[in-house]
């Protein structure tokens, strides 16, 4: 064997997981090789001197690492629970299995309501105590979005991208604040789960135009493919033809402009 | 239970059992960070950005393929888009530099110090794909074979690549202490 072939044996040799027989090989030809002599010699000075570094370097984790951790997989947990579609069960009580009663007392229902709504006094969307206390937890949920996108820490934040999903009505103050979050957040799990909170807002063409000016800011590539899923998503027809001269942009990412032609490609045949 | 039955389980959506894969390696991805940048604060950054990308991505995880290489080349990716916003340079450790006058400790634990402040100027001196490998293969102890699986290669292209970093560290750390062995 060459002496190039047996010096990529050394480290190896000098972590003791060289095979019996491959370690005979390299002891027999060092017995008659000067050269690869001292070139495991020099390489096992390195080697056990590196074994000082690593013990100087392998402090152990603090406890916070934990708590954060925990911190970021609630936050997810409640933005997974918060994501769920309501499921629908295929037995309600009182409700028949058959079709042929299902579609009678669909019916029937159809015709009360329409009397219902004839005969009933005209009123302005319902109870007004109802009317008010959705419209204050919508405010309360606003509130706590708004305040916790401003957090310290990213999982505060992150939070807020959460909560800000909960809002039955896009809000232009959390939208701002979404958009805030997706161009100058530190932290890049914040800005992609922002990108994922956008798509409740995702109908408003000025929005899908806040996201492709995003793009060429970004300075994640992750980033920058997720709004461009987003928008594909959305079916915003009016970033393509943005999209398409973000595509030539030599100095974005070649995945990011190769993403960028699909997505063209996607919503100019939608 | 072994990585991959836990890891499956988090794929299939019971995500609280990630707290199980973190437990068993935060603490090789933060010394894998630790030893690409010197910066403690930025690599625990880094690490807990591994696990949520790992929740995140989850889908992609194959039945079938380990877990360790899955999650490294997870955190190559994380520590590529931290090179695509900071300049790439490692930080020199903190204490890496002379250590003189009264503070001087005994003759040999001295020597010994500087020897070893020295290795780590070298490293941190290396060319990061070059690190990368010494640092998989001397500090976390991956197999070579899981090391191929992160970085996409042959073994046997790990085992040159591995040589050869062992070699520029080594003319790096001569070149340093200005001795060779004999």
């Amino acid at each position: 064997m060459n002496c190039e072939r047996i010096r990529e044996q050394i480290p190896e040799a000098l972590a003791g997981r060289l095979s019996k027989a491959d370690r005979e090989t390299l002891v027999e030809h060092l017995e008659s090789c000067g050269a690869c002599r001292t070139e495991v010699a020099e390489l096992n000075a390195v080697w056990r001197g590196l074994e000082a570094v690593k013990s100087g370097m392998d402090a152990a984790p603090d406890s916070g690492a934990k708590t954060r951790f925990q911190d970021m997989l609630a936050a997810y947990q409640a933005g997974m629970q918060a994501a769920q579609p309501v499921v629908r069960k295929n037995n309600v009580a009182g409700i028949p299995a058959r079709p042929v009663w299902q579609a009678a007392i669909a019916a029937g229902l159809v015709l009360c309501g329409i009397l219902f709504g004839r005969y009933l006094p005209q009123t302005s969307g319902g109870s007004p105590e109802l009317a008010q206390l959705r419209s204050q937890v919508e405010n309360l949920n606003q509130m706590v979005a708004l305040s916790m996108l401003q957090g310290q820490s990213p999982s505060a934040r992150m939070r807020g991208v959460t909560y800000s999903e909960r809002i039955a009505q896009p809000d232009p103050q959390v939208l701002d604040a979404l958009l805030q979050a997706v161009n100058h957040d530190s932290s890049v799990n914040v800005r992609l789960s922002a990108v994922d909170a956008l798509q409740k807002f995702g109908g408003d063409p000025e929005t899908s135009r806040a996201m492709v000016r995003s793009i060429p800011e970004q300075d994640s590539p992750l980033v920058q493919i997720a709004l461009v899923d987003m928008l594909v998503q959305l079916n915003a027809r009016v970033a393509a033809p943005d999209l398409a001269r973000l595509a030539n942009d030599s100095e974005l990412n070649e995945m990011v402009r190769q993403r960028m032609l699909w997505a063209v490609n996607k919503l100019e045949t939608k | 239970m072994e990585d991959e039955l836990v890891m499956q389980e988090v794929r299939e959506g019971d995500v609280g059992r990630l707290e199980v894969l973190f437990d068993r390696h935060y603490a090789g991805i933060l010394r894998y960070f630790n030893y690409l940048t010197s910066n403690r604060t930025l690599s625990e950054d880094l690490a807990q950005d591994v696990f949520f990308r790992v929740l995140k991505y989850r889908q992609t995880w194959q039945t079938g393929a380990n877990f360790r290489p899955w999650l490294y080349q997870i955190a190559r990716n994380v520590f590529a888009d931290q090179l695509g916003k900071q300049k790439p340079e490692v930080a020199l450790p903190e204490e890496a530099r002379e250590i003189r006058g009264a503070d001087a400790p005994p003759d040999r634990e001295f020597q010994k110090k500087q020897e070893s402040l020295m290795l780590r100027r070298a490293l941190a001196a290396m060319p990061c794909e070059k690190r990368e490998v010494l640092i998989m293969s001397r500090f976390l102890d991956l197999k070579y074979e899981e090391i191929a699986t992160v970085l996409k290669c042959e073994v046997g292209t790990v085992k040159v690549r591995v040589y050869r970093a062992m070699r520029d560290l080594t003319d790096r750390f001569f070149a340093l202490s200005g001795e060779r062995a004999s």
